[in-house]
């Protein structure tokens, strides 16, 4: 993180946001606030509308009731100057018909922190050539170059839908540490995901939604504080959750102890789902 | 601290990176519709050299039809300059560019309404021109005539209604082919940024529509006949009243295109990926 020196601690507040397509609810009553200097990952099921609260809190679609404030500002304003503050990646990013360093300098002009070398650099670490038009980039290769000239934005704000979805093994790593190279220290990130394994190490707090609920919001360290990941042989009773490995077990469950523990993403949001009641008593 | 709806420098800059954008995605849709006339030109020669009726061009009025048709498929080629709005991944990467609402849709209204057609004109006219010049037995080139003729298309005008002794203020000719221009590139800019799929067939149907309805209230309100069938026995009324509806015409025709043009804004306010 050195290209970055932000100072400034950014807040974005979600109350009561509620959201629907139609007839099927999406989002209700969600509230929630988000403070600068953290990676978010948000985490749920398919369907239970990650990509609509990413999408409504980088400005994209309207809150139907509800408000998000981002820094005293409404993101479906979008105000120039909040959209130069941040920068929503998609799932599916849209092929451009350039060559990645040009993309790069003339889309690079209208955010107020580019920088093209961070754009260059990241490219050469995400090992994409900036002479290679982005329309004959493979799926994979113009996910890095949209990824590279996110970070190059140099945004107080992040919202990533799915960033490793179609990333090679290294990319993903490489990914891990773009991201926390290139982001400021107090830059506000969330990813949303279902490859909770590519980002185990730089997701923090977690965001777990449900279907019009949200199961829980903690830092890891909060989550480590309250339950137990064990990775031992020996099975305990009323586990909140109990998965086999080859190896042994991981098993989830209360920690009456306070013995600190690796926390397991892929358990944690199994034993979550299983216990939804009990981990929310747990987390209130 | 720059005003959050227009600022000068920043919507230079967005306009500067929007007309890259256009060049690259479609002014050579808008200089490929331009060449139409070479096209054809060289098409109706090289059939005229097979049948062995030796080297034919085109005559003026076969180029200034072209011209005409071509700039009808560039009106229809509106759906698609900014369509890409409707499209989630490209949709959503355009709405995030930090620029004022009104900065992307005064940028969207300069590039339709004068860049493309310019594009068009100055590649058609050149292109015209240079046919003129290597075989000047297809006769004048259009750019030339029409330089050389807007009084004489106003009179022109006079000869299509010969038994009146008088003339039509050019600018009232120039006042409704312009509001008419406008509010035909606007309306197919809107239904472009409107519509997800069938851009043109859903825009020509809400056209068609549009037409039989004002067609039959101008028939019950009795202006049909006005237009059609003009008091030929009273000269004066006449022309004083065709000359009423024509500006009233034009009226109505700039209040559709200003209307249309806020519809634009609003759309681009409004819409959500």
């Amino acid at each position: 993180m050195y290209y970055f020196t932000n100072t400034h601690k950014d807040m974005i507040s979600v109350k009561d946001l509620s959201f629907s397509y139609g007839s099927k609810g999406v989002l209700k009553n969600i509230s929630m606030e988000l403070q600068g200097g953290n990676i978010y990952g948000l985490l749920g099921e398919n369907g239970v509308g990650k990509t609509t609260l990413l999408t409504l809190l980088a400005g994209l679609k309207k809150p139907q009731s509800g408000s998000i404030d981002t820094d005293g500002r409404a993101p479906f304003d979008r105000q120039p100057s909040l959209l130069g503050e941040q920068f929503y990646l998609p799932d599916e990013v849209a092929p451009v018909p350039a060559k990645a360093a040009d993309f790069g300098l003339e889309r690079g002009k209208l955010w107020p922190s580019y920088n093209h070398k961070i754009f260059l650099s990241a490219l050469e670490e995400f090992e994409v050539s900036p002479t290679q038009r982005m329309d004959k980039m493979s799926a994979g290769q113009l996910k890095k170059a949209w990824i590279s000239f996110a970070l190059a934005c140099q945004a107080r704000h992040y919202f990533m839908d799915e960033p490793t979805n179609g990333l090679d093994i290294p990319s993903k790593a490489q990914f891990r540490s773009a991201i926390m190279r290139y982001t400021g220290e107090d830059s506000l990130v969330v990813i949303s995901t279902h490859q909770v394994r590519d980002l185990e190490n730089i997701i923090d707090p977690i965001i777990i939604l449900d279907k019009e609920d949200v199961l829980l919001n903690a830092s890891i360290e909060e989550i480590s504080k309250k339950l137990f990941f064990d990775y031992g042989n020996e099975i305990v009773p009323g586990a909140l959750y109990l998965e086999r490995t080859p190896g042994g077990a991981i098993q989830v469950y209360p920690n009456t102890t306070g013995e600190e523990s690796k926390v397991n993403l892929e358990a944690l949001f199994n034993a979550v789902h299983a216990h939804k009641d009990v981990i929310k008593a747990l987390f209130q | 601290m720059k005003s959050e709806f227009f600022s000068g420098s920043r919507f230079w800059t967005y306009y500067k990176y929007d007309l890259t954008q256009l060049w690259r995605n479609h002014m050579k849709a808008a200089v490929g519709i331009g060449l139409s006339g070479l096209i054809a030109y060289v098409f109706v020669v090289l059939l005229s050299l097979i049948r062995g009726i030796g080297w034919h061009g085109i005559p003026f009025d076969a180029r200034f039809a072209i011209m005409v048709a071509a700039f009808a498929a560039l009106q229809l080629y509106q759906t698609r300059t900014y369509g890409h709005l409707t499209d989630k991944s490209k949709g959503s990467a355009w709405l995030m560019v930090p620029a004022s609402c009104f900065e992307k849709w005064l940028s969207m209204i300069i590039n339709t309404l004068i860049v493309i057609p310019l594009a068009f004109f100055v590649t058609y006219l050149a292109v015209d021109s240079l046919l003129c010049l290597l075989d000047p037995g297809i006769g004048t080139a259009v750019a030339s005539k029409i330089s050389g003729g807007l009084g004489s298309f106003s009179s022109g005008l006079v000869q299509v209604n010969g038994t009146y002794d008088t003339t039509w203020s050019l600018g009232m000719v120039v006042g409704i082919l312009l509001a008419s221009y406008c509010v035909n590139f606007l309306y197919y800019l809107l239904c472009g940024i409107c519509f997800k799929k069938n851009k043109i067939l859903s825009a020509l149907g809400i056209a068609m529509v549009t037409g039989l309805v004002l067609s039959l209230i101008l028939g019950a309100t009795g202006l049909e006949s006005l237009v059609e069938a003009p008091d030929y026995e009273d000269f004066a009324s006449a022309e004083k009243d065709i000359r009423a509806l024509l500006g009233t015409l034009t009226a109505v025709m700039w209040i559709v295109a200003a209307g249309l043009a806020a519809g634009i804004y609003f759309r681009i306010k409004t819409i959500k990926h």
